[in-house]
């Protein structure tokens, strides 16, 4: 069932993206293919693969919907999706820790040793990046703080 | 006398000095808008290496890495997200310039940022195996003239890269439609090297540093390297397009820009920094090194320059059919 | 005899003990580098190239403290594989199919130690390789042009219809996505802009690390979530810690094979670790007929694909050091850091720089020893790794994956671009889409489309040149040899099925 949703989904995003791809025209090529043909011939093959999945899915049961578990996965996108949104703004150390915090939550931790561990990665990890393996890390509001 | 003279050129010096250490940006960093190792790569060490080394900068600086369309990402972080950093500065080349010039930069020009300072400069250059029909770029030009097809041009960079620009100057001192040449384009350099000396490809068109090692060992020949002068040192050598009776030549600059909010205070104490180091002999070698050949420009100078150039490209992409 | 009197003073750079030391500290780094999710040796070679620039190290020692990194993620990436099914590269891909299911049956101690076996097996063959071929296949790689690259790509794909398994249609499906996520980005031919839908972050198409760490370890994180949420126990390492003589005689063949498979590959440039992993792979599949059990822990699907990715990322350094062709990116980063010191790797570096070239060779020797010896005794660490609890191994996951992909760009796009293929990768999982077949078609999507085309730029369209060098036509009859097996052993089995069935 899942897998011929999937396929529908599929079949139709082939098409916008078809139709996107059909647009790709250079001023000239020097080559006989062009930019164009090598992704409509790849999303013709997964439209004819998404339509067969359509009509003959492989005969495997659907397992029911388990409300808490969907709830939970989306909690834990949400919590990552906001910690790359903030990693520049809130800066390395302090996004790092209310994500760490967030996810260890999420994933049965106590509340107390969560926020311990959230911040010791944040500020061990930024340590460990930005002085020692010289990867510079964004600073965000800590940036503040310095001037 | 004399002692005054000295303690008046050392309190200036301790004035100049504590000024400078009044001002330098917290957290120096260049953005070098490539992977690790490449062109940009270099550029950012050669400022990193170089204010360091002759005391203009007393914080390290730092170099972080933000591939993407010669530069475009870099570019537009910088304008969108980071316009007002103070301590930070972005590598362009003259890659970027031409990109920027073909409305390949996203919504933003040329004017968006301010240009900082052009610390050196390579040409382009063109060459063919050793053992090659073609002694000069007479030769080469004579062969694309009477057949545009008997000749394989490789390339690393798509149609309306640098590279290509310069095969296409190429086709047009012979006269030919630079659509009807056959060029293949290849991922960087060294890539259009090894297809050259395997045969695959008879000319490839590059920056000067990426074929130099190659003319050591004996198995390439350059036909030309695009400067208007003979270029000094071991190069003398090579001949010019210029002085063959060609006038193509394809300079590619390296250097800086900053955020368009830094402040004016900020952008003239980078911008005399990039003075003095440009000014200094150590600074020379270090670029050699580099493989990089002298050219200094800095603020309004430089920004007038890179506007003349991006107005130039536009005009050359418009002639070689680029833009619609 | 000339490169053996090389080859000792190679040995005599590499002994001094600076030398040493930074060969065990960077064997060190690498290995952990390696072992965490989502990093593999470009970044851990990256990482390092500033600091040893920084602490102005020699380029001899710079070079050797970068290789034993290199060599350290080889001997890591295949860690995680095993214990978290989380590939640290694409090479490690394979690695997964057979080091995690043996994880799971309880014998990781054996999967970690017999890798790290077949690591040095593979490293060493090798690194003998080098030492001899070097000079002699300068000649030979060049002769590699885009027509042969295209066949060898229908080769290699050819080679991947031995994963297809049981489910054909969503393998393929995978394959073309991964095909297709590779076309996004400035097409190289061209410089038109495809699928970027107006975003210059999308410029360059979406980088291998970003597919890789979204792919997997974002969608591992999500996995893992539902594990937690059902109270099922993660794979714990259990019982022997060391592979015995049986095991060892089971698969040593299966290496040494593997390991000359990977290295001849690993000197093709660009060709590289993935898919020398995964064509040894598939032909000790091949090999092992219905006898194997892989996909399903057989120890010879763990050997073959550790034994050629090792092989390979020593067999890289030959273009590299001959031609100053990166074969790898972890290569391409090398050649940066040779360029720092003003060094330009080409034919003329082994004359001009023997003390660099055979340096760095004898210091792979003595970093796989180093490696080994590491590796074996720390096994009951490695594997004691799992026991450390979800509630902080999962932030740290999560942590390292966003600064590996900050790192290399330094934007916020690419971390929410990761996010989301995270998301996309987790749909394709639960939906048992193979993700492995994915990652491969994108590895080999781009090279494939560009090199077709440069091909027939250069024959001005002709299609003739697909065909017609010697390489060319050897490689189109390895491909159809390739293809036809299947068919074959399905023809045979029948055969004896239906003597069989008139036995019976």
């Amino acid at each position: 069932m899942y897998v011929r949703v999937f396929a529908a989904v599929w079949l139709l995003a082939c098409a916008g993206l078809a139709l996107l791809a059909w647009g790709f025209e250079a001023p000239f090529a020097y080559d006989p293919v062009g930019p164009r043909a090598y992704p409509l011939l790849l999303l013709f093959l997964m439209a004819c693969g998404a339509a067969w999945l359509l009509f003959k899915p492989h005969g495997e049961p659907t397992p029911a919907f388990d409300r808490a578990k969907a709830q939970r996965a989306v909690l834990c996108v949400l919590a990552l999706l906001a910690y790359a949104l903030l990693f520049e703004i809130l800066g390395f150390v302090i996004s790092t820790a209310l994500a760490g915090f967030a996810l260890g939550l999420l994933f049965n931790g106590r509340l107390w040793p969560s926020v311990i561990s959230g911040a010791l990665l944040g500020v061990l990890l930024y340590g460990l990046f930005d002085y020692l393996l010289d990867v510079p890390l964004p600073l965000g509001l800590l940036r503040l703080l310095e001037s | 006398m004399k002692t005054r003279l000295s303690r008046i050129a050392l309190l200036s010096s301790c004035l100049l000095l504590s000024s400078q250490l009044l001002a330098e940006p917290k957290r120096p960093e260049c953005i070098a808008p490539a992977k690790p190792g490449g062109g940009f790569d270099l550029t950012c060490k050669l400022a990193q290496s170089g204010l360091k080394d002759a005391g203009l900068l007393k914080a390290p600086m730092r170099v972080t890495y933000m591939p993407g369309g010669v530069g475009a990402v870099a570019y537009n972080a910088v304008v969108a997200q980071r316009a007002a950093e103070a301590g930070t500065i972005t590598a362009f080349s003259s890659g970027s310039l031409l990109n920027l010039a073909q409305g390949k930069f996203g919504r933003y020009d040329e004017t968006a940022v301010r240009w900082l300072a052009a610390v050196g400069t390579d040409y382009g250059a063109i060459s063919v195996r050793a053992d090659a029909p073609y002694q000069s770029l007479d030769d080469l030009i004579a062969a694309v003239k009477k057949d545009p097809g008997s000749v394989v041009f490789g390339a690393g960079a798509t149609i309306g890269g640098q590279d290509w620009m310069q095969t296409a100057l190429i086709a047009r001192a012979a006269g030919v439609d630079p659509q009807k040449l056959r060029y293949v384009a290849f991922e960087g350099g060294g890539e259009t090297l090894t297809a050259m000396l395997g045969g695959h490809v008879q000319v490839t068109s590059s920056g000067l540093g990426e074929v130099t090692p190659q003319l050591d060992a004996g198995k390439i020949r350059i036909l030309a390297v695009l400067s208007d002068e003979r270029l000094p040192g071991k190069l003398n050598g090579i001949p010019t397009a210029k002085e063959q009776g060609y006038d193509i030549s394809w300079p590619v600059i390296r250097g800086f820009y900053m955020g368009p909010e830094v402040s004016d205070e900020d952008f003239n104490w980078w911008k005399s920094q990039f003075d003095s180091l440009l000014a200094d002999e150590d600074f020379a070698k270090l670029r050699e090194q580099r493989d990089l050949f002298p050219l200094s420009m800095t603020g309004d100078e430089l920004k007038a320059f890179v506007e003349k150039q991006v107005q130039d490209y536009k005009a050359l992409a418009g002639e070689f059919g680029l833009v619609k | 005899m000339e490169t053996l009197n090389f080859l000792m003073q190679g040995f005599d750079v590499a002994t001094r003990p600076t030398n040493l030391l930074v060969a065990l500290f960077g064997a060190f780094v690498g290995t952990v580098v390696g072992l965490l999710p989502g990093l593999g040796p470009i970044n851990g070679v990256a990482l390092l190239l500033p600091l040893a620039f920084a602490l102005g190290l020699p380029p001899e020692t710079a070079l050797i403290l970068l290789a034993a990194v290199y060599l350290g993620c080889e001997y890591g990436g295949r860690i995680s594989a095993i214990l978290l099914n989380v590939p640290g590269d694409a090479a490690a891909v394979m690695t997964t199919l057979d080091g995690y299911p043996l994880a799971r049956q309880g014998k990781a101690g054996i999967a970690l130690s017999l890798s790290a076996v077949s690591s040095f097996v593979g490293s060493i063959i090798a690194t003998c390789g080098v030492v001899l071929f070097a000079p002699l296949l300068a000649k030979w790689a060049v002769a590699f042009g885009p027509a042969e690259y295209f066949v060898l790509m229908i080769f290699a794909i050819a080679c991947l219809g031995g994963m297809v398994g049981d489910k054909p249609v969503k393998t393929l499906m995978a394959a073309l996505m991964g095909l297709a996520l590779a076309t996004v980005g400035v097409d190289s031919t061209t410089g038109v802009y495809r699928f970027t839908f107006g975003s210059v972050s999308l410029s360059d198409g979406i980088q291998f690390v970003i597919v890789v760490i979204g792919f997997f370890s974002v969608s591992e994180i999500l996995l893992m979530l539902e594990k937690t949420h059902s109270g099922q126990k993660a794979v714990k390492a259990s019982g022997r810690l060391l592979f015995n003589f049986k095991e060892f005689c089971l698969t040593f063949w299966t290496m040494v094979r593997s390991a000359v498979a990977g290295f001849v590959i690993g000197t093709l440039p660009g060709a590289g670790a993935t898919i020398a992993s995964a064509m040894t792979y598939m032909s000790e599949k091949r090999m092992a007929g219905d006898k194997g059990r892989f996909g399903d822990g057989d120890l010879r699907g763990l050997a073959a694909p550790e034994a050629a990715n090792n092989a390979s990322a020593c067999g890289s350094l030959i273009p590299m050091l001959t031609l100053g062709v990166p074969g790898s990116g972890t290569t391409a980063v090398m050649i940066g850091a040779l360029t720092l010191y003003n060094i330009t790797p080409g034919p003329l570096l082994f004359e001009q720089q023997p003390d660099v070239v055979w340096g760095l060779i004898a210091s792979l020797f003595i970093g796989n020893v180093i490696l080994l010896i590491m590796n074996i005794p720390l096994v009951g660490l490695f594997s004691r790794m799992l026991s450390v609890p979800n509630w902080v191994l999962v932030p740290t996951i999560t942590v390292i994956s966003m600064v590996g992909v900050y790192s290399v760009h330094s934007t916020v796009f690419d971390l929410v671009l990761m996010v989301g293929l995270g998301v996309f990768g987790y749909l394709l999982r639960k939906l048992d889409f193979p993700l492995s077949a994915l990652i491969l078609g994108f590895v080999l999507g781009e090279m494939m489309e560009d090199n077709l085309r440069r091909a027939l730029s250069i024959s001005n369209g002709e299609l003739g040149i697909l065909y017609g060098s010697p390489i060319t036509l050897a490689l189109w009859a390895l491909t159809v040899a390739m293809l036809a097996m299947p068919g074959l052993r399905w023809y045979l089995k029948r055969r004896r099925g239906n003597a069989v069935e008139a036995q019976a």
